[in-house]
């Protein structure tokens, strides 16, 4: 600890937003510390063992392209790697690992520990000091106090917890961890709007007392994908296997005479659930015609024998849960090893935050992850990223980022938040994104890396590599536009009978690239000398880029005609009362979002397209009164 | 500076013997070639043949042509001026918007010239006003277009476009679930139906047929109130048999009246009311039919009667429907109350007294207002929006049932939807999720 415990960022929190928040305030610079309750949960994934998939592997691409942990954390803790969606198109392939609890922890805290600028401390946090407006550091439990120029909270579940087992409640954060009520207390007397969600758990197995031997096995992907663009197959650890199981009609028959003693469905529960991962007591009653139900069964782990059993999250009481358990093929004798139950807590309106995440009621402090109304490990860890960015910047007296919409995932997310709010808890879906065929998996790094790099997040190593793919990317699309293939050459047959399509005009290799059949892979290797490079990143990269061309453009045009709205900014002065002709309606919600661009007063629903043009003729009234008061 | 163009018609349709389409933004040049093949020199009138997309001369007229920033929005604009003629100028505009321009917003042009500077802050307010009530002109006349069998149509592909996404989208997102739809032959179907369906409203609603088929007015009331007299006094021609005897009409009876151009098609019916008259009963089944295929209906009372509750129920909700008061000459009309939300009009049908008043109405109806926001220009944008649907159906059906990628039929579909949009109101992509958690069980 610092002598006068003073910071220039602090973070409360050590979940998944904390860590990505303090990495990423201490890689561009700033003396950060990290306060958490209890050092040993740093790094814990508290729901379900798996990292990545649809939309959200796009996240984790973005934070590793940004010079964060996660990934790197993933491929050192991947179990089980598959590939999603791997036929059916580029944009939305996502990777996902079952994870070992262990070795993700161990690994984050170890990019934790080592991490020049950033200290450690075990200590809650129950209060926030303050210098009018403004945060200025923290007061722990026990009293102590920690001063600094920002704050970032990422306090998530532990804010307001409350834990339903069937008819049984109890205060608490996560399983086993307190619930930081004295921090809740005080922000619900801030000018925050406060409303609750709701999440479940299932009940985990002991793995030795499941029946496998009926059960289908699912092995991860042979080439194994790797999450970081600096890892390789080299970082994994021995693989496993998962299964699936299923409900069935005695199941739901438990579930259903059982309806009544469930927390959901007594009355007992305020918050809201996420309608993408309803309990096994919301499907049996939602959709009472289906009469099975899938479950993956995820390990938990190399060295535990505990498993995760998805798909059967509930609020049942503990005895219901045995029996519904035992009904289900493979489970038949399983022992649970910790009950499931539902949990609700408090939430932040995100409308209440600016794009750097820094809220608007309280100067220099930022909100990330869970407390923010999302759910999920990558959507937390991309938002510590940002905030604790942010913090870092403000300290030296630069300007927030915040990526765009049509630039990441991160900024579909933020901007999703903070112009819609959200009434469920808030997850990352490949559909959210307008610009989806632009942000892919694969291209993360070409997005985000160099931006990263200015932004002091991408450390020198990691730049050499991507400066590296990119010439190699460059040279081989220069090989192929100059490589003329004519229609009867010995080329044109060498690729005719290797792709099964004929080459009936002369043309480039960049032009016949276009065409599915061909690989950008197939081409190197029959012709080693014209496609030089090797790489099977680069090789593919060229690939989608030929091939989604027309796509491309056409997003990029809508992007460009977007352009003026997204980069023109509203000043926080901007009166709407006084904007002329915007209905009262219109004016209510601005007043209310303050959005900080125009792009985004376009996005709030309601806003029309005549009352953003109402909106860019005020700014241009004021503009002009400005000069003429100045000339 | 905007980096879309966009392009109207700049004088009111229907009056006038010259009409002005007007094109601003960065295609204007290049538009300008290819509908009058030359180079133009800036701001000199060019006398030429004017091109459309086929390279067809659609008419004579003059060409000007003003690079930024010496124009009147700042960009490069293109004016063409040609024949008053509606049918010309659609040409025109379609050719203008086939190059990439898109149709202007209400009050679009203005707004740009003020952002660029091409006007002083004294008239900011002014502009302000302008884009407010015009766009307020545009909503209200989106409304009127968005009746009868136009909305019904609309509905119908917006379901079905929905549809689509879901399934797509949810075997895009959801790819654990065992809902691969995709390989489905069911989701090529359902692309089939959708184009289907845009197809056939296309071709009953374009704009070439609100051109040259007008809009339908269709008489109806009791018997005996007066509705052929009216027919007659419309058109000015003894067309219809009038007698005192209830039950004159029997069939439809069609005769066509034109209003700048416009041609309104005027339907007589049978009077309805309970009859055993086979003849007449047939005369009433005709005249109902008639009815929902109106764009406007003109209900007949004689003045001293209130309004008639029971045909009122009668009339389908989503058209349009005019009260007309006859026999003035025999009763006293009321007192006008101008706050009254149902439109009424006296007249004599005897007489004549009240027609003009009725005639401008139907004007207005017809979408013929005095600022160029009116339901004929409704109408054409519903009808871009809806073919941009059916180029972007069409592409995403070539998606699912060639090389099976997922995601390009999906962002067609997206397109699709956002274009839709503009039509039916917002439906994002949250509201996406929400119809596919709503069918699937999607969660594990
Ligand atoms: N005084 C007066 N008589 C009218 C007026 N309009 C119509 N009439 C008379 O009302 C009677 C019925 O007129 P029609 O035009 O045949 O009425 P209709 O509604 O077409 O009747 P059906 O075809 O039988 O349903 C005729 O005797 C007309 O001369 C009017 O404005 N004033
Ligand atoms: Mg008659």
């Amino acid at each position: 600890m610092n002598k006068d415990n003073f910071y220039d960022v602090i973070v409360v929190g050590g979940g998944h937003a904390g860590t990505e928040a303090a990495l990423a305030s201490s890689r561009i610079g700033a003396s950060t510390l990290l306060l958490t309750h209890n050092i040993e949960t740093i790094g814990q994934m508290s729901c379900n063992p798996a990292i990545g998939g649809i939309g959200k592997g796009h996240l984790v691409k973005e934070i590793d392209a940004l010079g964060g942990v996660m990934a790197i954390a993933a491929d050192a803790a991947g179990i089980h790697i598959r590939t999603l969606n791997r036929r059916k198109g580029p944009a939305v392939r996502a990777t996902r690992a079952q994870a070992d609890r262990q070795l993700y922890r161990a690994a984050i805290r170890q990019a934790v520990e080592n991490q020049p600028n950033l200290r450690i401390f075990q200590q809650g946090v129950d209060d926030l000091i303050m210098e009018g407006d403004r945060c200025c550091g923290v007061v722990t439990e026990s009293g102590l106090q920690f001063r600094s120029h920002t704050v970032v909270l990422t306090v998530g579940t532990f804010l307001g917890g409350k834990i339903h087992i069937g008819d049984v409640q109890q205060s608490g954060g996560r399983a086993g961890d307190a619930p930081s009520i004295a921090l809740a207390d005080r922000l619900r007397d801030m000018p925050f709007r406060v409303a609750r969600l709701k999440t479940g758990t299932p009940p985990r197995i002991d793995n030795r007392t499941i029946d496998y031997r009926e059960l289908e096995e699912q092995p991860g992907d042979t080439p194994r994908p790797v999450f970081s663009y600096l890892g390789s197959t080299a970082d994994h650890p021995q693989q496993t296997v998962c299964h699936i199981t299923h409900t069935n009609e005695k199941t739901h028959e438990i579930i259903r005479s059982n309806l009544n003693r469930s927390a959901m469905y007594s009355g007992n529960i305020e918050g809201v659930g996420p309608r993408y991962c309803p309990s096994i007591e919301d499907k049996v009653v939602r959709f009472a015609d289906r009469n099975s139900h899938q479950i993956f069964i995820e390990p938990e782990g190399l060295n535990t024998h505990e498993v995760y059993p998805n798909g059967i999250s509930t609020s049942l009481p503990f005895e219901v849960q045995i029996d519904y358990v035992h009904s289900i093929k493979g489970f038949e004798n399983a022992h649970i090893t910790r009950a499931g139950y539902a949990i609700e807590y408090d939430f932040f309106d995100p409308r209440d935050l600016k794009p750097s995440l820094e809220t608007r009621f309280v100067n220099n402090l930022y909100f990330a992850g869970q407390i923010n109304g999302t759910t999920g490990y990558e959507e937390a860890a991309a938002q510590g990223l940002i905030a604790g960015m942010n913090a870092a910047r403000q300290v030296q007296d630069q300007d927030p980022w915040t990526p765009r919409r049509d630039e990441a995932y991160i900024g579909v997310l933020i901007d999703d938040l903070i112009t819609r709010g959200t009434l469920e808890p808030y997850r990352m879906f490949t559909s959210r994104a307008e610009y989806r065929l632009m942000l892919r998996e694969d291209n993360a790094d070409l997005r985000l890396t160099e931006r990263g790099y200015q932004l002091g997040l991408v450390a020198e190593p990691r730049w050499v590599r991507f400066s590296k793919k990119c010439e190699q990317i460059d040279s081989t699309r220069d090989e192929l536009s100059s490589w003329f293939v004519k229609a009867d050459s010995d080329a044109a047959k060498a690729i005719a009978s290797r792709f099964e399509v004929p080459v009936q005009k002369d043309q480039t290799a960049l032009e016949l690239l276009r065409r599915p059949e061909l690989s950008c892979e197939g081409l190197h290797e029959l012709f080693p000398k014209n496609i030089t490079c090797s790489d099977p990143a680069v090789l593919e990269q060229v690939e989608i880029q030929v091939r989604y061309q027309g796509y491309i453009d056409r997003q990029l045009n809508e992007v460009e005609k977007q352009r003026r709205n997204t980069d023109t900014l509203i000043p926080p002065s901007l009166n709407y009362q006084e904007v002329s002709g915007l209905s009262s309606e219109v004016k209510q919600k601005l007043i209310e979002q303050r959005p900080a661009t125009v792009g985004q007063a376009a996005r709030i629903p309601g806003v029309t397209p005549a009352a953003v043009s109402l909106i860019l003729v005020s700014l241009k009234k004021q503009e002009m009164t400005r000069a003429a008061h100045a000339g | 500076m905007a980096s879309d163009t966009i392009a109207a018609v700049a004088t009111p349709r229907g009056q006038g013997a010259i009409g002005v389409v007007k094109v601003s933004g960065p295609l204007a040049q290049q538009v300008a070639k290819s509908i009058t093949g030359q180079d133009l020199q800036p701001r000199q009138a060019h006398y030429l043949d004017l091109h459309g997309q086929d390279g067809d001369t659609i008419d004579q007229g003059i060409a000007i042509y003003f690079n930024r920033p010496d124009s009147y929005t700042g960009e490069d604009v293109l004016e063409l001026q040609a024949h008053g003629n509606g049918f010309v100028l659609d040409q025109l505009l379609d050719t203008v918007i086939a190059e990439g321009a898109r149709l202007a917003r209400p009050g679009e042009f203005t707004e740009r010239a003020f952002l660029n500077n091409k006007m002083d802050l004294a008239q900011a307010e002014a502009v302000a006003d302008l884009i407010e009530s015009n766009s307020r002109e545009a909503a209200r006349a989106a409304v009127e277009s968005l009746r009868g069998e136009f909305s019904r149509g609309v509905a119908v592909i917006r379901d079905q476009l929905i549809d689509a996404r879901v399934y797509i989208e949810a075997a895009l997102d959801f790819s654990e679930e065992e809902i691969d739809f995709l390989a489905d032959s069911e989701l090529a179907d359902r692309l089939t139906a959708l184009n289907k369906s845009i197809d056939s409203l296309l071709s009953r609603a374009t704009e070439g047929r609100l051109m040259r088929d007008g809009i339908t007015v269709v008489i109806v009331g009791a018997p005996n109130v007066g509705k052929s007299s009216l027919l007659n006094s419309l058109t000015g021609e003894d067309s219809a048999i009038v007698t005192d005897v209830p039950g004159t009409t029997r069939d439809l009876l069609r005769e066509i009246i034109v209003i700048d151009g416009l041609p309104v098609h005027i339907v007589d019916t049978a009077g309805l009311r309970e009859t055993h008259d086979k003849v007449e009963q047939e005369g009433i089944r005709r005249a109902r039919q008639q009815i929902e295929s109106a764009d406007h209906i003109l209900a007949v009372r004689e003045a001293g009667q209130g309004i008639d509750k029971d045909l009122l129920q009668g009339l389908p909700i989503d058209i349009a429907v005019t009260w007309v008061f006859n026999k003035t000459d025999l009763h006293e009309p009321p007192i006008a109350n101008p706050d009254s939300l149902v439109s009424e009009i006296y007249l004599s049908a005897k007489t004549g007294h009240g027609i003009d008043q009725l005639r401008s109405h139907l004007k207005q109806v017809a979408g013929f207002t005095s600022t160029p926001e009116g339901a004929f220009m409704a109408r054409r944008r519903h009808i871009d929006a809806l073919q941009a649907v059916r180029q972007l159906g069409l592409s995403a059906n070539e998606h699912v049932t060639g090389t099976g990628a997922g995601e390009l039929a999906a962002e067609d579909l997206r397109m699709a939807q956002d274009q839709l949009n503009l039509i039916t109101g917002e439906f994002g992509s949250d509201d996406l999720l929400g119809e596919i958690f709503g069918r699937f069980c999607i969660g594990k």
